[in-house]
């Protein structure tokens, strides 16, 4: 019981060139660090944070995952992520705490089960498992739930999507880097990037508060900060507004929740964490900025949800909330493309609150794009270019008032 | 995280009674000499600076004016337009 703890990777000198450089100490950041080093054999990578790994959004988010997203290009790429979970369990050698509950997803009117069907149909055409399940169903799954006429917005129906689930997000975290660490990635916490170097329209080296890096080769997938980043760094403006999100918890209870729980209409969503917390959240203040505060507007507003979601949770206390941030793109797809503005620069960003569940496979693909330089099939939908063209994804039925522009 | 924002109207106010209107971008392009680039930056980007940047609001539940006002994005606070100088 008492084993010693040895640390899960070493800290390495920084070196003054790097085969590629990748900003941010996050999930997407560690997992294409990971990727390029054990897929495409590019383990001279190094990976900048400037605080510590997982200190944002990777260890802030809810740890829901799920693969029922909208449009047929989303899918396919949730989907992957959502089989990647076992895989990597086995591979990093690491407990990832996989659990696959399934999400259930509440309609609160007619307009909202035909929005489902929808969903449904797009999902099960790309071999995700999803369905629509009548209020008498989601009372089966979740008997906490009131189906009566009573509560603000009763229930209609909903959409049961089995194999989603939670995952835990600082074990993702620390596997990762350790995986990476093994194959020879460097990890530099405490380092901020400060320039990134273009010499004849190519990168050519990244500054940094401990000194320059000669590299050809930048990933910044430094999560809401890479918006920021690419403007200080390169003034590429993007079609970003960083808004923070709040999640808390209650107090620990004793198992009710066996799946997630959300609802668009109340804005909510709940699952029990394996400590017993209802972890519960969705709010985001709607103006740009770059800190991780909270409201007491927002508690008051998530118990009113919860408490006529689920009834017999009314009286339970929070017992903490945090906030994280969230860089919302118009129609809440990623930005996923390289070689722009600049040759050998690479962006994955964008991906609002559905970076979680995205990371590993972000990361794969985007380690295959830095690794060969050719746009991997599955991440040609998300390139920058769409907004110009006008060839906005449907990721949102109706564009809601996340963006500032909306 | 609420914070005060100074209406040319009714001072300083709760910023839940404003609605956000996007960064300053200046004035709406001409059409005429317009092009997709040109548009697309007018109406989808935004410089998402870390620090002060000029900024457009609405007193949704006040009087309904449009206003604009300098913020810091990293302490999310209104600011002076001097501290928009010190800050580039």
């Amino acid at each position: 019981m008492f084993l010693k703890f040895n640390r899960l990777w070493k800290e390495s000198p920084l070196k003054s060139s790097y085969d590629a450089v990748i900003i941010g100490g996050g999930l997407h950041s560690l997992a294409a660090a990971y990727f390029l080093a054990s897929r495409h054999n590019i383990r001279d990578v190094a990976v900048i944070e400037k605080k510590f790994i997982g200190c944002g959004a990777a260890g802030r988010n809810t740890a829901i995952v799920r693969a029922n997203q909208r449009t047929q290009e989303n899918i396919p790429l949730y989907k992957e992520a959502l089989d990647l979970w076992p895989i990597l369990t086995k591979e990093l050698d690491f407990n990832l705490m996989f659990y696959n509950c399934g999400n259930l997803n509440l309609a609160h009117s007619d307009a909202a089960m035909k929005a489902f069907r929808m969903n449904v149909a797009t999902a099960q055409f790309h071999g995700v498992n999803s369905q629509l399940v009548d209020a008498r169903q989601c009372k089966e799954l979740v008997p906490a739930l009131d189906i009566t006429d009573r509560p603000r917005f009763p229930i209609f129906g909903g959409m049961f999507h089995p194999p989603g689930g939670i995952v835990r997000h600082d074990a993702v975290v620390w596997g990762l880097a350790r995986g990476g660490a093994k194959l020879g990635v460097h990890i530099h916490q405490g380092t901020e990037v400060t320039g990134i170097g273009v010499k004849n329209g190519k990168v050519a080296w990244v500054d940094t508060d401990k000194g320059r890096i000669q590299t050809t080769k930048v990933l910044n997938a430094a999560g809401a900060y890479s918006a920021g980043i690419a403007f200080k760094c390169l003034g590429q403006r993007l079609p970003i507004s960083v808004l923070t999100i709040q999640a808390m918890v209650t107090q620990p209870l004793k198992p009710l929740l066996h799946h997630v729980v959300s609802s668009g209409a109340y804005h909510a969503y709940a699952n029990q964490t394996l400590k017993g917390e209802i972890a519960t959240g969705a709010h985001m203040d709607p103006w740009p900025n770059y800190t991780n505060q909270s409201t007491a507007h927002y508690i008051k507003h998530q118990a009113e949800a919860i408490g006529e979601m689920l009834p017999c949770l009314r009286g339970v206390k929070f017992m903490r909330i945090w906030g994280g941030l969230a860089d919302m793109t118009p129609d809440m797809a990623p930005i996923l493309d390289g070689n722009v503005p600049v040759e050998g620069y690479y962006m994955d960003c964008g991906w609002g609150y559905f970076g979680f569940k995205s990371s590993t496979v972000a990361g794969k693909y985007m380690a295959q794009y830095v690794a060969t330089g050719e746009c991997p099939e599955m991440l040609k939908p998300f390139r920058l270019k769409r907004f110009e063209e006008h060839r906005l994804m449907g990721e949102t039925a109706a564009l809601v008032d996340y963006t500032a522009n909306n | 995280m609420a914070f005060l924002i100074t209406c040319p109207l009714c001072g300083p106010r709760d910023a839940y009674e404003f609605r956000f209107g996007g960064e300053d971008k200046g004035p709406r392009p001409d059409p005429e000499t317009l092009s997709p680039e040109a548009w697309c930056d007018y109406v989808h980007m935004a410089d998402s600076r870390f620090g002060v940047q000029k900024e457009w609001w609405y007193h949704r539940r006040g009087c309904g004016t449009w206003f604009t006002i300098y913020r810091d994005t990293v302490k999310n606070i209104e600011v002076s337009s001097n501290d928009r100088e010190a800050d580039q």
